[in-house]
C-alpha cells in the first residue's frame, strides 16, 4: 500500500519540480523497478518475509491473524519492557527504604536460603528401615553430613493441627485448629475448621432469579502468624507452595499457593461424580455422588453436578455442565465432548484438566477444572470425573497469595489440582477408583508441585523455599494394607499386585530430594520434615458406642445406635461425645446448648473418662486399642482452648476412631475391622507417630518437636523471636556457627 | 406513486449505503476477519500457540510478582522475548497460508479504495517515464475531446520524464494515448466521483510490479516507454470526521471483526 500511495507522491513532487531521489539519493522509480526485477521466487520469497516481518507495509496486514500476532507480541513485549524498567529504577529505592526501614535483611541471616520441603506423613521408621537397604541415597546423605531425627509432632497427630503448629510456632490452643472438623455447640453439627465461607447477605428477588449484592466472605480460621509473615516484616522474600490450611490465602511478602482445606468448586472437600448407565440406588457413604448416563442411538449423555446456582431463587439449585460420550466403534476408547473442548479417551486413561464452566445466567459463571477417567465403554458406560477443583488460572475464590500467583502456574505449566485433598481417596475407598488409576492421578499432581516447587527454587534464591508434598500421606493412608499380610482390608485383594507402593513412594521422594540437592549451596538450609508419621489401621474404634455401653452417652427411646451427626442421642442424658478424629466431648451445662455436665464437675468427669478408656483392649486380639487419653487443660495453651476437645483419646498402633465414630454414628460394636483401602492412619497417640527431621546442616537438639521450626527459620535469618511462640529454636553444630 | 417513489428512494439509500466506500470496508473487514480466523484457526497449531501464550502471559507475571529480585525480572524478559520468537515462529505457517490470498485481495481492493477519480475541471498530472532522454523529443499526446492540456509538458532529461498538465472536463473513462520513436501507447483516465477501478499507473514488463502497482496491461516490451502515471487523489473514509486511509480502517475493523470471532470459535490467535 506503502508502494501504491509512493506512486501518487511521485507525481506531486514532480509537478513541483522536485527531482524523483529518494532518502538515499537513488531513482525511486528504479529502486521500486529493481526491487521486483529479480527472479519471480525469490521476489516471492522477499514479498513474503517483508510482508511479515514489516508490517507497517499495509500489505503485509494479512487479516487479524497477523494483526494479533504482531499486537500480542508488541504488547508483550511493550508491557515487559515497562514492567522491568519499572522494577530496574525502582529497585534502589525500595531497597533504600528497606534499608532504612529494617538495616540488611540479610544481615544477621546464617544461610542465604532455607528450602524446607514437606513431606506429609513421612514415617522415621520406614525413612530409616530404607535407608539401612540403600534405597534412600539423598537422604541418607542429609543424614550423614546434617540431621536425622524424629520430629515429636502435635496433640493431636492431624496434618491441619501439625502444619498450622509449623508455620505459627505454637500449640494449638493459640492456632485453634484441633482436627478438619470442629462442632458447633449450638447444634452439635460439624464444621470445617479451617476456613469459613459465607455468601454475601442481601439479595434481590426478580422473578426465578436471587441477585446477590456483596462479595463472598471468607474467613480464615486458623489463628497465629504463620513465620514467612515474620520474615517478609524484615524485607525477607518467601516461597509458600501448598502448605496446609493456608486458605484463605493472607497478605505478605512473598507468593503462596494454598494447600490442604482448599475447597472444590462445590464448596466441599472434595465430591468425584461417578457417571454410569448401571442402575443403581446406592450412595456413596462420602466424598461423591452417582450420575446417570442415558444412551440413545450410540450416544451417552451425562452431566458434571457443580455448585449451587448463586443466582437462583430455590436453595439448593445445582448447576451442571453436560457432557456427551460418543464410544468409537471397533475400538476401546470415545471421544468426550464438554463444552467446546473435545477430546479422545482409552479406557483405563485420564483425561488432561478439562474446564467445565457453570453457568448461572446474567453473565454470572463459576470456573473449574476436572479430569474424566473412562473405566468402561461395554457393556455398561462408565466415567468417573474428579472432584471439580477451582480453575488456578481463574480462581474464583482466592487460593494464592497474590491471586496472580496461581494464574501465573497455570500459565506457565497448566491447569493443576487446586482442591486441598487433591488425591481422590474416597473414590479408591468405594472402589470407584482401582490402584493403579489412584496412583495415576496422585502422581499426576505431585509431579506438577514438582514442576512448582523448581519454579519457586529457580526464583528465590534468597529467603524461604517451602512446599509441602502430600503424596506421601495419600499413598500411604491407601497402600499400608500391602505392607502387612494379615490387614483386613487386603484379605480379598491379591497381595502381590502393589507390594512395593510405599517402597516406591519413599524412592521417589528420595530422587525428588537429590534433584533439589543438585540446586542448592552451602548457603542453603534444606530441611525435609514431616508432620507425624504412620502406622496401621486395621481396626476401628467407636468410642461413641464405648460412651453409650458406658453410660455416657444415651439414646432415644427405642434406638439401639445412631445415625449420623448423633442423629439419635438423647443430648439430655449424654455427658459425653465424640466427632472428629481424636477429640472427646463433654457436654458441659451453658457451652453445649443441650448441656448437662456441671463445669465444675468436669474435671472429675475428665479423670474418670481417662481412667476408664485409657487402656481400653481389643477383645478380639487382646490389644490395648487406646494407649492414652489426655485433658487437654494440661497441655493446651492460649486464647482459643475453649473451642478445643475436652480430651483427646490416643489410640495404639494399628488402631483408629472408626469412620462412623468420626461422623457421630453410634453403632453396637466399639471395635471393628477396617476393611477399607484407606488402611494406615496417623491420627493415633501422638507419641506413637512422629514425624522426621532431616537437615542439610548438623543441629544439636535431642528431642525437636516441629512447633520448633519457625522459631529455628527466624532465628537462622537473624530475627528475634517473638513472646508468644511455644517451641525453640535449634542450634546449629559448632562448624557453621563457626 | 408516492410509495412507489418512496420505496425507490429507500433503495437508492441502501444502495448508496451498500455501495458507499466505509459500507465496503465494513463488510469487507466482518468478512474478512472471519474467514482469516477460521483459516488460521485450521492451519496453526492451536495448542501450542495457546501454550506460547501463555507462557508469555506467565513470564509477564513473573516480572511482577518478583520485582524486587533484578535477576529473576532480566531473566524473565529474557524468557519474553523468547517466547515472542517462538510465537510468531508458530503464527508463522498460518501466516504463510492467509498473506498471499489475502494480499492479492486487498492490492485489488485498493484499486478501488485507495484513490478517487480525477474531478471534473480540476487539474492532473500524466507523467510518462522513459528508456532514455533520446526519445523525450519526439513525443506526442493524443488526448480524447474530454480532456485538455493546461500547460505545455515539462521535460526533465535528468530522469528521462515528461510531466503533463491535464484537465477532465466530463466525467467518463478515457483512454489517452501516447506516440514515442514510432511506438503507441496508451492510458486510461478516470473523471469523475464513483467507485470506478481506477489504475494510477501503467508499466512496461515485470509482472510482480505490474500486479502490485497497475491494473492495466503491461506495455509492449519493445516500447521506449517505461511507465505512464496519473496522479490521482488519495481517497479518504470519512469516520466520525475523520478522514482515513481505507486500509487503516479495514486494519482496525477486521481486528474487531477477528477478536470478536475468535472468541465465538474458540480459536486461539
Amino acid at each position: 500500500m506503502k508502494r501504491l500511495c509512493r506512486a501518487g507522491a511521485l507525481a506531486r513532487l514532480l509537478a513541483r519540480g522536485i527531482k524523483l531521489r529518494d532518502e538515499r539519493g537513488g531513482q525511486l522509480v528504479h529502486r521500486e523497478r529493481r526491487l521486483f526485477a529479480g527472479e519471480g521466487a525469490r521476489a516471492t520469497l522477499v514479498l513474503l518475509i517483508a510482508l511479515i516481518f514489516f508490517p507497517t507495509l499495509a500489505h503485509a496486514y494479512a487479516g487479524p491473524g497477523a494483526g494479533f500476532a504482531v499486537l500480542s507480541s508488541f504488547w508483550a513485549i511493550f508491557v515487559a519492557f515497562l514492567y522491568s524498567f519499572y522494577a530496574l529504577m525502582t529497585w534502589p529505592i525500595r531497597q533504600l527504604f528497606r534499608f532504612i526501614r529494617r538495616r540488611n535483611a540479610y544481615g544477621k541471616a546464617t544461610f542465604e536460603r532455607a528450602v524446607i520441603l514437606g513431606f506429609d506423613g513421612m514415617d522415621p521408621d520406614l525413612a530409616d528401615r530404607f535407608m539401612k537397604e540403600g534405597r534412600l541415597p539423598n537422604l541418607a546423605k542429609l543424614r550423614d553430613q546434617g540431621t536425622f531425627s524424629k520430629l515429636r509432632t502435635t496433640f493431636p497427630p492431624i496434618s491441619p493441627v501439625a502444619w498450622s503448629t509449623f508455620m505459627t510456632g505454637v500449640n494449638p490452643g493459640k492456632h485453634n485448629i484441633y482436627d478438619f472438623l470442629a462442632r458447633d455447640t449450638s447444634n452439635y453439627l460439624p464444621f470445617l475448621s479451617s476456613a469459613e465461607i459465607k455468601g454475601p447477605k442481601r439479595h434481590l428477588k426478580i422473578g426465578k432469579y436471587s441477585i446477590p449484592f456483596g462479595k463472598t466472605e471468607i474467613k480464615g480460621m486458623r489463628k497465629g502468624t504463620p513465620f514467612w509473615h515474620w520474615l517478609g516484616n524484615a524485607g525477607i522474600f518467601s516461597s509458600v507452595i501448598r502448605v496446609p490450611v493456608t486458605f484463605p490465602p493472607e497478605k505478605f511478602q512473598g507468593v503462596l499457593l494454598s494447600g490442604m482445606c482448599v475447597p472444590d468448586l462445590k464448596g466441599s472437600q472434595g465430591t468425584f461424580c461417578l457417571c454410569t448407565t448401571r442402575a443403581s440406588n446406592d450412595k456413596f457413604r462420602e466424598g461423591g455422588v452417582r450420575v446417570p448416563i442415558e444412551r440413545k442411538n450410540g450416544v451417552c449423555r451425562s452431566y458434571i453436578p457443580g455448585p449451587d446456582s448463586p443466582l437462583a431463587a430455590k436453595a439448593g439449585t445445582e448447576l451442571r455442565v453436560d457432557f456427551e460420550i460418543r464410544p468409537e466403534p471397533g475400538s476401546k476408547s470415545a471421544r468426550i465432548t464438554v463444552g467446546s473442548e473435545k477430546f479422545t479417551l482409552k479406557v483405563g486413561e485420564y483425561s488432561e484438566w478439562i474446564p467445565a464452566e457453570f453457568k448461572a445466567g446474567m453473565g454470572f459463571t463459576a470456573h473449574g477444572i476436572c479430569r474424566f477417567y473412562l473405566k468402561e465403554l461395554s457393556p455398561e458406560v462408565e466415567v468417573y470425573v474428579t472432584p471439580v477443583n477451582i480453575d488456578p488460572g481463574h480462581p474464583d475464590l482466592p487460593i494464592s497469595h497474590p491471586v496472580t500467583y496461581s494464574i501465573y502456574l497455570a500459565k506457565l505449566f497448566g491447569p493443576y489440582a487446586t482442591l486441598g485433598l487433591a488425591e481422590d481417596t474416597w473414590a479408591l475407598n468405594e472402589h470407584v477408583l482401582d490402584d493403579d488409576a489412584f496412583l495415576a492421578q496422585a502422581y499426576g499432581n505431585h509431579e506438577d508441585r514438582e514442576r512448582m516447587l523448581f519454579d519457586a527454587l529457580e526464583k528465590t534464591k534468597q529467603g524461604l523455599c517451602t512446599c509441602v508434598f502430600d503424596t506421601t500421606d495419600r499413598v500411604q493412608h491407601m497402600f499400608w494394607r500391602y505392607l502387612e499380610e494379615d490387614h483386613p482390608a487386603a484379605r480379598d485383594v491379591p497381595h502381590s499386585q502393589h507390594p512395593h507402593v510405599i517402597q516406591d513412594l519413599y524412592e521417589r521422594m528420595d530422587r525428588l530430594i537429590g534433584r533439589v540437592m543438585e540446586k542448592v549451596d552451602d548457603d542453603t538450609l534444606l530441611m525435609v520434615i514431616s508432620d507425624h508419621g504412620f502406622k496401621s489401621f486395621a481396626r476401628c474404634v467407636n468410642v461413641n458406642a464405648w460412651l453409650h455401653q458406658n453410660g455416657y452417652l444415651a439414646l432415644k427411646d427405642g434406638k439401639t445406635e445412631s445415625g449420623d451427626w448423633f442423629e439419635d442421642v438423647d443430648w439430655s442424658c449424654t455427658r459425653a461425645y465424640t466427632m472428629g478424629l481424636n477429640g472427646l466431648y463433654l457436654n458441659i451445662k451453658g457451652r453445649e446448648k443441650q448441656g448437662i455436665v456441671d463445669p465444675a464437675e468436669a474435671g472429675a468427669l475428665k479423670d474418670e473418662l481417662r481412667q476408664k478408656l485409657d487402656g481400653l483392649v481389643d477383645p478380639a486380639s487382646g490389644t490395648v486399642g487406646v494407649t492414652g487419653v489426655f485433658v487437654t487443660d494440661e497441655f493446651y495453651r492460649g486464647p482459643y482452648t475453649d473451642n478445643a476437645p475436652d480430651l483427646l483419646v490416643g489410640y495404639g498402633a494399628g488402631y483408629r476412631a472408626s469412620w462412623d465414630s468420626v461422623m457421630g454414628k453410634v453403632t453396637g460394636q466399639v471395635f471393628e475391622d477396617n476393611t477399607k483401602a484407606w488402611s494406615g492412619d496417623h491420627c493415633i497417640d501422638p507419641r506413637l507417630v512422629p514425624g522426621v527431621l532431616f537437615s542439610s546442616h548438623k543441629f544439636i537438639e535431642e528431642k525437636p518437636a516441629i512447633v520448633d521450626v519457625a522459631p529455628t527459620i527466624l532465628k537462622l535469618f537473624g530475627l528475634a523471636l517473638p513472646a508468644h511462640f511455644d517451641g525453640k529454636a535449634w542450634t546449629l553444630a559448632p562448624q557453621r556457627n563457626s | 406513486m408516492v410509495m412507489a417513489g418512496r420505496a425507490a428512494t429507500v433503495a437508492a439509500f441502501q444502495l448508496s449505503l451498500l455501495t458507499s466506500p466505509l459500507a465496503i470496508v465494513v463488510v469487507l473487514s466482518l468478512v474478512v476477519g472471519l474467514a482469516m480466523v477460521v483459516l488460521f484457526g485450521y492451519t496453526s497449531d492451536q495448542k501450542a500457540i495457546g501454550i506460547a501464550k501463555d507462557q508469555l502471559k506467565a513470564h509477564l507475571l513473573a516480572v511482577r510478582l518478583y520485582r524486587d529480585q533484578i535477576p529473576v525480572v532480566m531473566g524473565s524478559y529474557g524468557k519474553i522475548l523468547r517466547g515472542t520468537g517462538r510465537y510468531l515462529k508458530l503464527a508463522f505457517k498460518p501466516l504463510l497460508y492467509v498473506i498471499v490470498p489475502i494480499t492479492l485481495l486487498i492490492v485489488q481492493i485498493d484499486r478501488y479504495l485507495g484513490s478517487t477519480p480525477i474531478p471534473a475541471g480540476a487539474p492532473f498530472l500524466l507523467t510518462a517515464h522513459f528508456a532514455g532522454s533520446d526519445e523525450l523529443n519526439d513525443v506526442t499526446l493524443d488526448l480524447p475531446p474530454e480532456i485538455t492540456m493546461t500547460a505545455p509538458p515539462v521535460h526533465i532529461p535528468a530522469s528521462n520524464e515528461i510531466v503533463w498538465r491535464l484537465v477532465g472536463s466530463k466525467d467518463g473513462q478515457y483512454e489517452i494515448k501516447m506516440a514515442a520513436a514510432g511506438e503507441r501507447a496508451a492510458k486510461n483516465v478516470c473523471v469523475g466521483s464513483d467507485l470506478p477501478r481506477i489504475s494510477t499507473v501503467r508499466l512496461r514488463g515485470h509482472f510482480w510490479e505490474r500486479m502490485f502497482l497497475s491494473a492495466e496491461p503491461a506495455l509492449p516490451e519493445n516500447s521506449p516507454i517505461e511507465s505512464i502515471a496519473i496522479n490521482y487523489p488519495d481517497r479518504n473514509i470519512d469516520v466520525a470526521g475523520y478522514g482515513i486511509n481505507w486500509i487503516w480502517l479495514f486494519f482496525i475493523l477486521s481486528m474487531i471483526a477477528g477478536f470478536v470471532f475468535k472468541e465465538f470459535l474458540g480459536i486461539k490467535i
